[in-house]
């Protein structure tokens, strides 16, 4: 994909963002909220810690034998009559959706929330077939109508404020325009989707966690569209990144109590569905995509496949908070969706390391305990080396060439001290002045330290 | 290679992996499990009620609805696109007490869609199948009988609009648990 895009600049798509400023505090606070709730729910287990070193530890352990895990899960899903198919990339997988559906005469789709189906282009791919694609997700279903994309994993419309939907709504679901009730909304977009779930063909799914041993898959929901979903029409299917993997259902225990808590501050999702077997007359096929992950298996980034994609590193992230997901430019967007990014694509996401204070928060948030901010420090080491960066590296090199003379730094500093404030402004404050943009340059001292200490030893 | 091999090969080892130690959570505990379990459910937006009889009529009156009653107790004919179901009555195999989830397993004696499809849902639990949290949960589930089985914290809802709460997305809109046996 490298070359095909150009560089994706954070800070200028987090300036458009901030622009509006009462509705990006209005963001930050909202995301700071369920940071809270999390919170809360997090310390009211007493064995959190334990959860977390055990996810940590499932997570790892099967990454490592991945490919054991999905052979197994693959023969055990085929003993209950599910259709296991394997999709290399993005492109074979919209390919054998379209075919599966082709074969089965389906033209209405109704789709649950999945952050695959959105990396790979399935919605554009199908549409361009003919086939009408409903996204059943609240959130998702906002994004869609507007022609938007989500700017969060688990809120997705989390950008919009109840005023956007009520006018979004006014356009495809006929309600009124001057009615911005959340309550209102929602009965409406609920009426509305129940007469696609009841017309519907195919229901596709994303799938949480798939079990090698027992062949089945659990999605997590609040909302119910996966069940009703998948309930009414005969053809089900499901799409999982082969990292969804887990050994057993046994893992289930640890997993289904830190997700929720995690995403949401819930102690549990509403529906916490588990699916082992076609219903009755109908077809389950589960698709397994690699699309890059193989290759990020082989990396120092590999940890980021243990990534559960609860949203809690964005809902903590300072960077996240304030300037919306859509400023990364990437599918999956905060700390872990940096992480990913580069990883894939450093020469189109090297702002992405950079959007990050490094403080660490995301890190003890983290439910299976990513580190997060460690591996975006070392993403920039990367970055830093990209065409786009080219004046930044120069400018570093140089200030490590003259760090490096402590005689020439001193001399240069000196200068810098007197001169400085004889300076008319507009030649400090300029556009290679870049901490002076949002900062006022702090006045320097009469003297520096060095000068001090050699008088008072 | 087809793309199953080329993953596969990608993935390098496929040998046998030794079998993960079990996990020490040493996981909480509840004085009384029944009453973690209510105010577990109560904060999913669901809401328990102590029963003696739990016979359809006596579970209707704890609804305000419209549209037929459906108890999957008694047999249950096929119900697809069925749009007037305003009560569902069906039994959960146990419920969990620090979430209020309720254990749902159709059996193909109903069919899935009434589950979400229906405007209310009343389940009934027996008190004394109440497990502590999710570890002990799955222990109970014998995942060779099932076809389609889920965990159900109250009614169905979404906050993707200024993430203000709102109960009945498109599943139930309002969700009960009837609770059997002596308290």
């Amino acid at each position: 994909m490298s070359g095909r895009f150009p560089p994706m600049d954070h800070a200028k798509n987090a300036a458009e963002f901030t622009a509006d400023s009462e509705r990006a505090h209005w963001h930050d606070r909202a995301l700071w909220f369920v940071r809270q709730k999390r919170d809360r729910a997090a310390k009211s287990v007493p064995e959190w810690e334990s959860l977390r070193e055990a996810a940590e530890t499932i997570k790892m352990h099967t990454m490592e034998h991945l490919g054991f895990y999905l052979e197994r899960f693959e023969s055990q899903a085929r003993r209950n009559g599910i259709e296991v198919l394997w999709a290399a990339d993005a492109e074979e997988f919209r390919h054998i959706v379209a075919e599966i559906l082709r074969e089965h005469g389906a033209e209405k789709v109704v789709k649950s929330k999945s952050m695959l189906t959105e990396e790979c282009g399935l919605n554009p791919h199908l549409e361009s077939l003919g086939i009408e694609v409903t996204d059943t997700d609240l959130g998702e279903r906002i994004v869609q109508l507007a022609g938007d994309h989500p700017s969060h994993i688990v809120l997705p419309a989390i950008h919009m404020k109840k005023e956007d939907v009520a006018d979004i709504f006014s356009k495809y679901l006929h309600t009124d325009p001057d009615n911005a009730d959340p309550f209102y909304l929602t009965r409406a977009a609920r009426d509305h989707l129940r007469e696609k779930f009841l017309d519907a063909d195919a229901a596709i799914t994303g799938i949480n966690f798939a079990l090698a041993e027992e062949g089945g898959f659990v999605v997590c929901t609040n909302e119910g569209n996966a069940d009703l979903g998948t309930a009414l029409p005969n053809l089900h299917i499901a799409c999982m990144g082969l990292e969804k993997i887990i050994p057993s259902a046994q893992d289930l225990g640890i997993f289904t109590r830190l997700l929720a808590r995690s995403a949401t501050g819930q102690a549990i999702t509403t529906y916490t569905s588990h699916f082992l077997k076609p219903k009755p007359g109908g077809r389950l096929y589960v698709i397994i995509v690699d699309n890059g992950r193989s290759r990020l298996l082989n990396t120092r980034h590999n940890k980021a496949l243990s990534c559960i994609r609860c949203g809690a590193c964005m809902n903590t992230c300072p960077v996240y908070r304030r300037s919306g997901g859509h400023s990364y430019g990437y599918v999956i967007p905060g700390p872990i969706g940096s992480v990913l990014a580069g990883a894939r694509e450093i020469e189109r996401f090297a702002s992405l390391p950079f959007a990050c204070s490094l403080c660490a928060s995301c890190d003890n948030v983290c439910p299976v305990r990513i580190d997060l901010h460690a591996q975006l420090y070392r993403e920039r080491r990367a970055a830093i080396n990209v065409p786009s960066y080219g004046e930044k590296r120069r400018l570093l090199h140089l200030a490590a060439w003259v760090m490096q003379r402590p005689k020439l730094y001193g001399v240069l500093m000196k200068t810098v001290r007197f001169v400085l404030p004889l300076l008319p402004r507009a030649l400090v404050y300029n556009r290679f002045n870049v901490w002076g943009r949002e900062r006022e340059v702090p006045e320097p001292a009469k003297r520096s330290f060095s000068e001090i200490y050699r008088e008072r030893r | 290679m087809n793309a199953k091999e080329r993953i596969l090969h990608a993935l390098g080892r496929r040998d046998v992996p030794k079998e993960l130690p079990a996990f020490d959570i040493g996981p909480m505990r509840f004085s009384d499990v029944g009453a973690a379990f209510s105010e577990a459910l109560e904060a999913a937006g669901g809401e328990t009620v102590e029963s003696r009889e739990t016979s359809a009529e006596t579970i209707a009156g704890h609804f305000v609805f419209e549209g037929r009653i459906v108890d999957t107790r008694e047999s249950v004919t096929s119900t697809t696109n069925d749009r007037n179901i305003g009560l569902l009555i069906v039994e959960a195999e146990f419920g969990v007490a620090e979430n209020g989830a309720v254990w749902i397993d159709p059996k193909e004696r109903y069919p899935r869609e009434v589950l979400t499809l229906a405007e209310n849902l009343a389940v009934v639990l027996k008190r004394e199948a109440i497990v502590p949290t999710m570890h002990e949960a799955y222990e109970r589930i014998d995942f060779a009988e099932i076809s389609y089985a889920l965990f159900m914290a109250g009614p169905s809802k979404t906050a993707d609009i200024e993430q203000a709460l709102v109960i009945g997305a498109h599943g139930a809109i309002g969700m009960k648990v009837f609770l059997e046996g002596e308290g």
